[in-house]
């Protein structure tokens, strides 16, 4: 017991007297489990204010009708259901138990502001629908002006409204995606709010919504039921569902709201949760190694101290004891500082996501005892763990070493080490190469990625000797060599703070290499697969396209400009059971736009009852012309359709080519994703694109884009995430650079008497702090170097393992990877900045003065 | 090089001098005065040994006139240099080019080797240092067979022989050493005094040595003696007997440095 006390008692001396050694230690925990905390945070706070919201959304309906079956495709998170007819609606809300039953046509609806450009879009959903009359079955309230009663008056809510600098009494259009010429008479509010979660919302009245938001009025997306008095929603539901016609169900409010719940919690937010998790771990890591950096620096520094312990009788375990309890009083208050940090980053994310345009609702921040407790104990565990083996290591100390000088240690690159990370690498890449280019599998492709991670931390120690020689061979000044020198001194220690960076460079680079690659692939696919001049559509986020008036392709076509104009719709079916997404036009003119690669068949007369269908999925089916394909419909139809035509490309025309009169009797609203247009000869592409733009002018003004800016727009995406990644990303940077910095600053402590002996023989003080710099740099460097090795590496391998259909292009890009480089390396001149400092206001006599 | 020096005095053919030198360590009750208005001059081509007991200065008078400390008041001198005068860059280049250094220990920097570590004044100021004079000074040091070592695996000897050989390399005015044998076994230290001194008969350097050593200060053209920061003698052709002789005076004079005095002879009575 006293024993423990003593060691207690010298390591709180311990940390009084070497606040600064720890000041790296502590902000790395402290980063890292703010960070995780932050995520945690977050995660909650988001689920829990998307369920207020949809629980709110719903909160007055008890019972839903609405179609049985629903299909969904890969990719959408949303299914698509059959409609209901709208008189069920009236004969509901006869029955008994029921007070209201209202039907729900709601379909998209962009909102255009005063310029005539469209509001919001490109993430929240922009939807128009039916003013439900009745207060309870509608989530929306008047909170200024009055409903809808005569055609062509719409409701907005406020939130749109006010990004569109509308007002009541103004006149505008709704994309629906027929354009609409509506005037606002209301602005609505969501439950006191100004919009559901970022959404816009434009209501009209419900013959607009059946006239302009269905493929034929008398249909409806769902029938809102509200119960009569002591009926609960279970009870409701009994009642309605004899009634129903087949095809078509009723389920309680509560269900609905757990669905939506469902959807967003499980598709969405779970996935960013874990991105964001991913991020925090590597975070972690990178801390993991600076944490341990600082306690093995400060351990051989103490050797004589602790020598003079054991001298004196203090046991190994005592020893180890020391060197523990510094790193949990270090772990424990930073991570209690994390914790703080956390909350903090949790509400600083919550007012930023809606800024750059992320779709979050607003509420309150939600701090469960998981968020706190785990962000601690991993701070805890982490910090105690990366000092464990210093501690030893202080614990075995000999009590002769007291009597020693301190040799300088360049432990580390030993042949059994250079043999076990050579094996390694070697696996490691094996396994990656062959995860990524055999089938491919990811998660072969993460195993030996995370092999390679490990042979390339082994083997740091052996590559920083080759790598700072050189790296650090431009150096010819004397600085600069005594820089270089100073980085060979301890391999351990130099690949040590090096693998932090090196980690954080490698996800950047990954990230950039992988997003270079996903807007090739994107490029490749517009470039090869378009053979328009330009294309009319509604950019959305990633490569879809929102939706675009049936009508403006059939403009466009009477430009005398224009030779070909094609739209291209879009539908759904289950196919052999199977959800898939349609594309419906006029297959035989396809070839006119676009470049299908080789056809087999033709596709010139699919007629009502023929699909042409892509290579691949012929492939995956094992059809071939002539074969037959069951397709069913979201009205429950089914009907087999005869593969008339194969073909190679399916980058733009989907993989289910079917003509428009054979989606006729199944369609839901008239709607094209893209129109794709062919000037004629001699038509300048400036001159062409100016026409079609005064066509789409007239039908809610969507985009006209020439071929580059059609593949660029597809790729806008991929930059978006590139910036978030990077911007979480810079703090596992921070932590590097903060371990770099506390590296420094141990060894120019370490080297007191050294840097005396220059700055007494000669050297100024500027040549002082290069020579530190330098040393910083070449370090950095070296993390940079193997972080982009590692980087470009991994990024060609998650590029081949996520792309399944093999025509995904890697790119290396250049000038990012450049970028990323000259980032990290200024990272170290930046580490540099304090540590040098401090050794150049280093006193010469002091430090040259014998003991 | 134009006079820097104002109204004092120059005295011909002094590599290094003070004038009037003070140094005064905190204030008050606490005040200690290290140097008490000293005026010396070493004269250049001549190796002068500055003695005293412990606390009598001499390595304050060192690292004053070496550029290594600042006076209180007085003014020190490297040939017409003040060195008061100069901000902490041109002192450093200074230092760098025009003075050499020995200290006891701890003179070499161990990334370097052996021939880097001689070069490294010449190296830090960027230029090419003048070879043939380098070359004679290894063979003069006797180390030309461990200029690739690393002086982790030199002897206490051979280390301090570098350090004399890194002093001399940029024919530096004047090359200070302060105890440049006090980490050395008798034989060793006499192989470095004997070089110190071969170097100023045989190659005409300039060599100011402080030691509290008799037997080291006897290599010396010329001895100064201080006690309580003060010069109170000086004694040319020194035999170590005298020096010890007149170190023995000492004692007497003032408690001080009486005591002192009897700490060092245990010192060397010890080794």
């Amino acid at each position: 017991m006293s024993g423990t006390r003593a060691s207690l008692r010298l390591s709180m001396a311990g940390l009084r007297t070497h606040k600064r050694r720890f000041a790296g230690t502590f902000f790395a925990v402290l980063l890292g489990v703010a960070f995780l905390g932050g995520t945690l945070v977050m995660g909650d706070t988001l689920r829990s204010s998307f369920d207020a919201m949809f629980g709110r959304a719903t909160s007055g309906t008890d019972a839903v009708v609405r179609g049985d079956d629903m299909i969904t495709t890969p990719g959408e998170s949303f299914g698509t259901r059959r409609t209901v007819p709208t008189e069920l609606a009236d004969e509901i809300a006869g029955m008994p138990g029921v007070a209201a039953a209202e039907p729900r046509i709601e379909g998209p609806g962009q909102l255009l502001d005063k310029d005539g450009e469209p509001v919001g879009g490109g993430g929240p959903p922009t939807l128009a629908g039916n003013w439900i009359a009745d207060e309870d079955l509608n989530s929306y309230q008047i909170a200024e002006g009055r409903a809808p009663e005569r055609s062509g008056e719409a409701v907005v809510n406020r939130g749109a409204a006010s990004d569109a600098g509308l007002g009541i009494g103004d006149t505008t259009t709704v994309r629906t995606p027929d354009p609409l010429k509506v005037t606002i008479v209301g602005i609505s509010t969501f439950g006191g709010e100004d919009a559901m979660g970022q959404t816009s919302f434009t209501a009209l009245t419900r013959a607009d919504a059946e006239k302009y938001l269905t493929a034929e009025p008398g249909r409806a997306t769902s029938i809102q039921v509200r119960a009569g008095p002591g009926q609960s929603q279970a009870e409701l539901v009994d009642s309605l569902s004899p009634v129903l016609p087949d095809g078509i169900e009723a389920v309680t409010g509560q269900e609905v709201t757990e669905e939506n719940q469902d959807q967003i919690a499980g598709q969405f937010l779970s996935g960013f949760t874990a991105g964001l998790l991913g991020f925090a771990g590597v975070a972690m890591l990178v801390a993991t190694f600076s944490i341990y950096n600082t306690f093995a620096i400060v351990v051989a520094q103490r050797t004589r101290d602790n020598a003079l312990l054991r001298a004196l009788g203090a046991t190994r375990r005592q020893v180890v004891g020391q060197t523990m309890a510094e790193a949990l009083v270090v772990a424990v208050l930073a991570s209690l500082v994390g914790l703080a940090g956390g909350v903090g980053i949790a509400a600083g994310l919550q007012a930023l996501f809606p800024a750059v345009g992320f779709p979050f609702p607003d509420g309150d921040l939600v701090i469960s005892g998981l968020s706190l407790v785990l962000p601690f104990a991993t701070g805890v565990v982490v910090c105690l763990a990366s000092a464990l083996a210093p501690a030893v290591r202080a614990g075995r100390t000999s009590p002769l070493a007291a009597l020693r000088e301190t040799a300088v240690d360049d432990s580390g690159s030993s042949r059994v080490r250079a043999v076990v990370g050579g094996v390694l690498t070697a696996a490691g890449a094996a396994f990656t190469v062959y995860g990524a280019s055999s089938g491919p599998s990811v998660m072969l492709t993460v195993a030996g990625a995370v092999v390679t991670l490990a042979a390339f931390v082994v083997l740091g120690p052996v590559a920083s000797s080759y790598a700072v020689r050189i790296l650090g061979a431009p150096l010819r000044r004397m600085n600069g060599r005594l820089a270089r020198r100073n980085a060979l001194r301890s391999p351990k220690r130099t690949a040590a703070t090096a693998t932090a960076l090196m980690i954080g460079v490698a996800v950047v680079s990954l990230f950039t290499v992988f997003g270079a690659s996903l807007k090739s692939t994107m490029d490749q696919t517009v470039s090869r697969a378009f053979a328009g001049d330009v294309a009319v559509r509604v950019p959305a986020f990633g490569p879809e396209s929102g939706a675009l008036s049936p009508k403006v392709a059939p403009a466009v076509a009477e430009l005398p400009e224009v030779e070909h104009a094609l739209g291209l719709g879009a539908g759904v079916a289950r196919v052999e059971g199977d959800g898939r997404a349609l594309t419906v036009t006029d297959p035989g003119r396809m070839g006119d736009v676009l470049d299908l690669g080789a056809v087999r068949g033709s596709l010139s007369d699919l007629g009502t009852d023929g699909v042409a269908v892509s290579g691949s999925e012929a492939d995956d089916h094992g059809w071939k012309v002539g074969s037959t394909a069951d397709f069913t419909f979201t009205d429950g139809e089914k009907q087999a359709f005869t593969v008339r035509a194969v073909y190679d490309r399916a980058d733009l025309a989907g993989d289910y080519v079917l003509t428009r009169e054979a989606w006729e009797p199944h369609r839901m609203q008239d709607s094209d994703s893209l129109v794709a247009v062919a000037f004629r000869d001699g038509v300048a592409e400036a001159d062409g694109k100016a026409a079609v733009e005064g066509v789409a002018e007239r039908y809610g003004n969507p985009e006209v884009q020439t071929r580059d800016e059609f593949a660029e727009s597809s790729a806008a995406g991929v930059d978006m995430m590139l910036t978030l990644v990077y911007a979480l990303l810079a703090l596992a940077v921070l932590i590097a650079l903060l371990g770099i910095a506390n590296t420094l600053t141990l060894a120019v402590h370490e080297r007191t008497r050294e840097l005396g002996l220059l700055r007494a023989v000669g050297q100024t003080r500027s040549q002082l702090r290069a020579m530190v710099r330098w040393e910083s740099v070449l370090v950095a460097a070296f993390g940079t170097a193997g972080g982009l090795t590692l980087g470009a590496f991994l990024g060609w391998a998650m590029t081949k393992a996520t792309d399944s259909s093999g025509d995904g292009v890697f790119t290396v890009p250049p000038a990012q990877l450049a970028i990323v480089a000259l980032v990290g390396v200024t990272a170290g001149a930046l580490a540099a900045w304090r540590p040098s400092r401090r050794a150049a206001k280093l006193d010469v006599l002091g430090a040259i003065a014998t003991e | 090089m134009t006079s820097a020096t104002g109204t004092a005095p120059v005295v011909t053919g002094a590599a290094a001098r003070v004038v009037d030198a003070a140094k005064v360590y905190g204030s008050g009750d606490t005040e200690v005065r290290a140097l008490d208005g000293v005026g010396v001059a070493f004269p250049a081509g001549q190796f002068t040994a500055i003695m005293g007991p412990s606390g009598s200065g001499k390595s304050t008078l060192m690292h004053c006139a070496a550029g290594l400390d600042t006076l209180t008041a007085g003014a020190a001198f490297i040939g017409d240099t003040e060195l008061g005068r100069l901000d902490d860059k041109r002192l450093t280049m200074l230092r760098r080019d025009r003075i050499g250094f020995v200290f006891q220990a701890f003179n070499l920097l161990p990334t370097l080797t052996v021939a880097e570590n001689i070069t490294l004044p010449t190296d830090l100021a960027g230029r090419r240092g003048d070879p043939a004079w380098i070359d004679s000074l290894i063979d003069v040091v006797g180390l030309r067979d461990r200029l690739h070592h690393r002086p982790a695996e030199l002897s206490g000897g051979q280390q301090q022989r570098v350090a004399v050989a890194r002093a001399f390399a940029g024919r530096p005015d004047v090359v200070f050493a302060d105890e440049p044998t006090g980490n050395l076994d008798s034989r060793s230290g006499a192989e470095v005094l004997g070089l110190l001194a071969d170097t100023v008969r045989e190659l005409g350097r300039t060599v100011v040595m402080v030691t509290h050593d008799p037997v080291a200060a006897a290599y010396a053209d010329e001895v100064v003696f201080l006690a309580d920061g003060r010069l109170v003698d000086r004694m040319a052709a020194p035999t170590a007997d005298r020096v010890l002789d007149r170190m023995q005076r000492f004692v007497g004079e003032s408690p001080r440095t009486a005591r002192s005095l009897d700490t060092t002879a245990e010192r060397k009575s010890s080794s």
